[in-house]
């Protein structure tokens, strides 16, 4: 046994599934990542701000290697720009967000669960990022091996969503249980020639090849694009480019969609939740079970986009609560909207974790 | 003849647009260098100059208003290969809202070269003027008098960049490019160029470019980018074996409560790592003020029989109050039930289950809460005081800190 944090077992994934580089901006609840990728990483570098560090990373992502960085909502707001130019560009890259109570600037060491109608909502146009989100010590470690794998699947930019209280407190944890990750291979299929730099064939995802190779001219573009990579205003070639990047995501969907399904036959009622707030539900549902009562656990861990695997189990359910920790629901609002149903319940609270209690006084079974 | 390095796209600027002329120098420069295209990346801006990209048969990277030099430096320490040539160009507006990422790149002088094409204005938006629109043209349009330009070549100069230079006459852009990109770390050059939409009609209007060309070098060493080996963080994690027993039924959950500077943090930690070693699972978090050496300091702790998953700890069943700004904090935990332990220096109100020792008066302020712990241990056996005492033995201090929870108080 060890006593250790989430971050560490994250940053260790990271390099071990073979990211090159961490880039860092200081900032709380994400400050463990920094002192963890300083160490642990091939390359470190001090950003002088987040949309350096973002830019910078997609450099590193068009030569090759694969980047890595920590934030929270202040510095991810800062990005935003820049991450729709790495999404638009398809270049893979990690983002570990660590959640912490806003608005704004918040309170920066106290915990919270509100980003996720922002990421949501990240890029214009509203297409789908991958957001995946750890739920215990595993998750760390295995989602992020999976956030890798997926980023360079799918050429994309991936949020690994976490939260103040995953990632810095300290558990007891035995790491040997850990499964051995290996370096992500980014060999490349053969290419049909002509290669152009956007053109993919049946799985929507363009091969990919760094700028400076001496066989592909490459042409990275934040514009919209034809599968060249020519700036284009809107010829069908370049919508067609366009709509590939939300079918690139929806369609292979079934690649990254995790999730922990606690089925308890003839049970009526699901909790859904994620990330943080799971660790009270599998507690609550424990203690409902210890009296008989009824009850099904869904502990979501692939966000966005949602999956039909996801809704199919939440449909099947008589009565469904919402386990989150923010203020309206946000999770819960991307299932249903804001149309009201008298069979859903939600639990939330700011500015402190839902706790076991709070579950089952708002079940009552 | 064919260039090797530009494609046969027409040029997409408007008739008698500067920029054209710069993009001919830049094809001459690499021609006489002779360079693989396929060893240059052209990283372009947004605005007039973003538009080079078709025209290039070199690698091509269209990104963000601004944000260019901080892309081109991210792809030359992805490529971290001085053979490749990253070329960033952008224009005024460009360097203006980026002049960050601008001073960024000097600073660090890793091998690219920015070439910013100063046409004075913001063109795709229709003229308006930018941080680098010079006095002269301002007071002919009579807009932002009085606002001095920014000079980014002394700017840079400043951030250390080893070459930067601004370049009026275009008879003098294909030498000034050539030595640019020869410069083997970070070289800034500022081009003049004309506008007939908005700005300067001509060649001969460039005196309306009333800043000086000028050359700076600073001689220093280039910073090259290095991947290098490290080891799993794996490796440093202390390994806790399970060397004792316990009496626990199910759970305890510990409030400890100091000031900065207490050892709040420290003993959290070891007591999680006791129960570790007495079979417990345990988890630790800390609290404090971000200013992290005054003011309070908070640490949770949890034992428990089972996998703990809820880590909050809502009641907890004993708190150690060490000072004043500890006890601000857990007042509003305190009830009825929960044990408190807690330095006599303290004046608790009378409740049935205060514990009030000398803890600070007998083994100073640092230790107080260690030796609290240990008593408390002492009295309730809730784990053998020798897991805590192993718990110590890694610690650098060790041999102080079991002095401190041996003192009887």
């Amino acid at each position: 046994m060890v006593l250790t944090d989430a971050s560490m077992l994250i940053t260790e994934a990271c390099v071990k599934a073979g990211a090159d580089a961490f880039i860092g901006y200081p900032i709380t609840p994400s400050n463990k990542f920094y002192n963890y990728g300083s160490k642990r990483f091939p390359l470190f570098l001090a950003g002088p701000d987040e949309i350096t560090v973002l830019q910078w990373m997609t450099g590193l992502s068009a030569a090759g290697k694969f980047p890595v960085t920590a934030t929270a909502f202040p510095g991810l707001a800062l990005m935003a720009e820049t991450f729709n130019m790495a999404y638009m560009m398809e270049l893979p890259m990690l983002l570990i967000i660590t959640q912490r109570l806003g608005p704004s600037t918040g309170s920066a060491t106290t915990g919270a669960q509100g980003d996720l109608s922002f990421i949501n909502g990240l890029i214009s146009g509203g297409y789908p990022v991958p957001v995946l989100c750890p739920s215990n010590f595993e998750d760390a470690w295995k989602l992020t091996e999976e956030s890798i794998k997926t980023a360079i699947n799918l050429r994309t930019p991936v949020i690994l969503l976490t939260s103040k209280e995953m990632v810095m407190t300290q558990k007891s944890f035995d790491i040997s249980i850990l499964p051995e990750i290996n370096k992500i291979n980014r060999e490349q299929e053969p290419i049909d020639l002509p290669y152009k730099t956007y053109k993919s064939g049946n799985n929507f995802v363009p091969p990919f090849v760094p700028v400076g190779n001496h066989e592909h001219l490459i042409r990275l573009n934040s514009s919209t694009h034809d599968d060249e990579g020519m700036i284009q205003k809107n010829s069908p070639n370049a919508i067609a480019n366009t709509i590939r990047l939300k079918e690139k995501m929806e369609k292979r969907l079934d690649e990254y969609t995790f999730f922990d399904y606690d089925k308890q036959d003839d049970s009526k009622n699901l909790i859904v939740t994620y990330g943080i707030s799971a660790g009270a539900a599998r507690n609550a549902v424990e203690e409902l079970r210890k009296n008989n009562k009824k009850i099904s656990l869904l502990v979501v861990k692939t966000l966005l986009p949602v999956s039909e695997k996801i809704t199919s189990i939440i449909d099947s359910y008589q009565n469904v609560t919402f386990v989150e920790e923010n203020i309206g629901g946000q999770y819960k609002e991307i299932i249903y909207g804001k149309v009201y149903r008298s069979n859903i319940k939600q639990v939330n609270k700011i500015g402190f974790m839902i706790s076991p209690s709070d579950i089952i006084k708002e079940l009552s079974l | 003849m064919k260039s090797p390095v530009l494609t046969d796209k027409k040029m997409p600027f408007c008739p008698g647009c500067g920029h054209g002329i710069i993009v001919n120098s830049i094809s001459k420069s690499f021609i006489e260098l002779g360079y693989n295209p396929l060893d240059i990346i052209i990283v372009s801006d947004i605005g007039c100059s973003g538009l080079v990209d078709p025209l290039f048969a070199t690698h091509t990277v269209h990104g963000l208003h601004g944000r260019a030099p901080a892309l081109g430096l991210g792809v030359a320490m992805g490529l971290a290969d001085r053979s490749k040539k990253v070329i960033v160009i952008q224009g005024d507006g460009g360097a203006t809202i980026g002049l960050q990422h601008l001073l960024e790149a000097a600073r660090r002088n890793i091998d690219i070269t920015l070439l910013v094409f100063n046409n004075l204005l913001y063109g795709m938006t229709g003229g308006q003027i930018s941080g680098l629109s010079t006095d002269k043209f301002k007071e002919l349009r009579q807009v932002e008098e009085g606002v001095p330009p920014f000079d980014i070549i002394k700017l840079a100069h400043q951030a250390g960049a080893m070459s930067s230079a601004r370049v009026i006459s275009p008879a003098n852009f294909t030498e000034s490019i050539k030595f640019a990109v020869e410069t083997p770390g970070f070289a800034l050059l500022e081009l003049a160029s004309i506008c007939p939409s908005y700005g300067l009609q001509k060649i001969k209007e460039l005196d309306e470019f009333s800043q000086e060309a000028d050359a700076l070098l600073n001689n220093r060493k280039v910073n090259e980018v290095v991947y290098r080996e490290t080891s799993s963080l794996l490796n440093d994690v202390e390994i806790i074996s399970k060397k004792f027993n316990t009496s626990i039924d199910e759970r305890y959950r510990i409030l400890l409560a100091g000031s900065a500077g207490g050892g709040i943090q420290l003993a959290a930690e070891l007591l999680a790592k006791a129960g570790i070693s007495a079979g417990l699972h345990s988890t630790m978090k800390g609290e404090y003020p971000v200013t992290v050496g005054t003011g309070f300091s908070i640490a949770e702790v949890i034992l428990s029989r089972k996998p703990i998953y809820y880590t909050g700890l809502d009641t907890p069943d004993v708190i150690f109050i060490m000072t004043e700004d500890g006890l601000e904090k857990v007042k509003s935990f305190m009830n009825a039930d929960t044990l408190i332990i807690a330095d006599d220096l303290l004046s608790l109100s009378e409740a049935n289950n205060i514990s009030s020792k000398p803890f600070s008066k007998k083994v100073g302020k640092r230790s107080a809460i260690l030796n609290a712990i240990s008593s408390w241990i002492s009295d309730t056996n809730v784990i053998p005081k020798e897991a805590l005492i192993d718990a110590i033995k890694p610690h650098k201090h060790a041999e102080l800190l079991i002095k401190a929870i041996e003192t009887e108080v």
